[in-house]
């Protein structure tokens, strides 16, 4: 798609706060189609909330935020209905998407390994198999931009390598693609890591993180 | 191929999250005939006396039956406010993510409330066929009990959205659940009640099922006007709690945009250098956009 080049995110003076605690004190972020970056920090340090406020689910208290084309957003704890089984999750959504058929999620089932789960409902799922419907449901609509919090979360080594390898491809077709985690194994898999610290968001140098203060 | 329809599935996973609680349908299927059983067995067959307020007339009618009526719409009262309470809330955060993801809320809320009105109208049904293992009542008689046990059906599945959308936790909307549909069913009959045919009993949700069910039953006369204060409960409930379901299932933010160019992207943003977004390339955008 022609169009999709340039920013996908652009963000700047972003600012949240709960009660008196500031959470986000001025968030600047601008993020490419085609580029893969990680928000680390510590726990606390407001990555979900800066996540949120992307996706669209959480206002911000000022600042602007754009995002362009459609989104994906896989949120940290999978937000499924238990009643339901993987299949009808993906009609489900399919149709909140307006999705012609589940091709698109099926294809996902079958790559995440999870197809002998498709008539189960979401409540005997393991914590793994609610994960991959939870990240299934973010991807089926093959979205623009693509907002990952702690995504691989209970997968195991070959899940974990799939998720890589699906993100990856969706990267090369242009995606742009931002993770949250609070540790982030593969440095080098992404086009920048960002750390959110105090409010702020910097371009973290694995360099300083030999420094006790991290500067 | 077309996208799937939305309202349709919506109806059929709403009604299979309704119809997945195990407790209700065991409640349902044990919890319905015992509470007729207890009535057969505790209560006397003698004649009370009731009043029927839209002729502010006492009629005398058996104790026993008038009780069945009152424990049909009792159970209702607590089996479908608890079902549609624990299937609201516990798909309260599923539904946020659905309208997220492109569903139109008002398509969420009518196919909700058609499926509400669906449990509703069959568990009634059931509790009405139950009934005539215990008493006959005739045809007309049979049919208004059914129409009053939808309606106290439809305003406590109402209540049990109101509160699934409201309240936090489990335990505080089981316990709410309770206390008013016992509170409201046990103050109209007199046997339980010395205070019964009172009129402070018309601002109860259950007046109107009550005395449009009794009215048809022992005084032959069918209170339309009764059954149809006793849908208003049902909307007026029913209204309260998709407002509030509106406003926690809304999307605070994106609207969509034309394709903008990048220039344009930037001034709208109020970026003129680099130096307010870090390090990373720029170029063309379409699509959603908040501001604040």
């Amino acid at each position: 798609m022609s169009w999709k080049q340039g920013d996908a995110i652009l963000a700047t003076d972003v600012r949240k706060s709960f009660g008196k605690h500031e959470v986000l004190g001025g968030v600047a972020a601008r993020i490419a189609f085609g580029s893969m970056v990680a928000v680390v920090g510590e726990n606390g340090a407001g990555k979900s909330t800066l996540l949120r406020i992307l996706s669209g689910t959480l206002a911000p208290d000022g600042g602007f935020v754009q995002v362009s084309g459609r989104i994906g957003f896989c949120p940290q704890t999978p937000v499924l209905s238990d009643n339901l089984t993987v299949e009808q999750h993906l009609v489900y959504f399919a149709a909140a998407y307006g999705l012609p058929s589940t091709a698109r999620a099926d294809e996902l089932v079958n790559s995440l390994s999870y197809e002998s789960y498709r008539r189960r409902p979401a409540s005997e799922l393991s914590g793994g198999t609610r994960q991959k419907l939870n990240l299934t449901i973010a991807l089926m609509h093959d979205p623009d931009v693509l907002l990952l919090d702690e995504p691989y979360q209970g997968f195991d080594w070959e899940t974990y390598l799939r998720f890589w390898s699906l993100v990856g491809d969706l990267r090369s077709r242009g995606t742009a693609i931002v993770v949250i985690s609070h540790l982030v194994f593969d440095e080098d898999r992404f086009d920048a890591v960002y750390e959110l610290h105090d409010g702020k968001i910097r371009r973290h140098d694995p360099a300083d993180a030999q420094t006790p203060d991290g500067r | 191929m077309r996208p799937y329809r939305q309202f349709p599935t919506a109806v059929r996973f709403s009604l299979r999250n309704q119809s997945r609680n195990r407790l209700a349908a065991i409640l349902l299927v044990i919890f319905v005939p015992v509470w007729y059983l207890l009535m057969k067995a505790m209560i006397p067959d003698t004649a009370l006396s009731f009043r029927v307020f839209a002729n502010a007339s006492m009629v005398r009618v058996d104790g026993r039956d008038l009780s069945y009526i009152t424990a049909g719409l009792n159970a209702l009262s607590l089996i479908v406010g608890f079902a549609v309470f624990a299937a609201v809330r516990r798909t309260l955060a599923f539904d946020r993510r659905l309208v997220w993801a492109g569903y139109g809320q008002a398509t969420l809320i009518g196919a909700k409330s058609l499926a509400i009105a669906l449990v509703a109208a069959a568990v009634s049904v059931y509790a009405s066929v139950v009934l005539l293992v215990y008493w006959r009542p005739s045809v007309a008689a049979w049919a208004a009990i059914l129409a009053g046990f939808t309606v106290i059906a439809l305003t406590y599945g109402a209540f049990g959205l109101l509160l699934g959308v409201l309240v936090r936790d489990d335990l505080e909307g089981f316990f709410l659940i309770i206390m008013v549909g016992l509170f409201d069913t046990f103050l109209q009959n007199p046997i339980g009640n010395p205070l019964a045919n009172r009129p402070v009993l018309r601002y109860f949700p259950s007046f109107g099922p009550t005395q449009s069910a009794v009215g048809a039953a022992f005084d032959r006369v069918w209170l339309w006007k009764y059954l149809l204060l006793g849908l208003l409960w049902a909307g007026v409930l029913a209204i309260l709690g998709l407002c509030i379901f509106i406003g926690k299932t809304r999307v605070r933010g994106f609207r969509p945009l034309a394709l903008i160019s990048p220039g344009r992207q930037r001034r709208i943003a109020g970026v003129d250098d680099d130096a307010a977004t870090e390090g990373v390339p720029t170029g063309a955008a379409r699509g959603g956009d908040r501001r604040t």
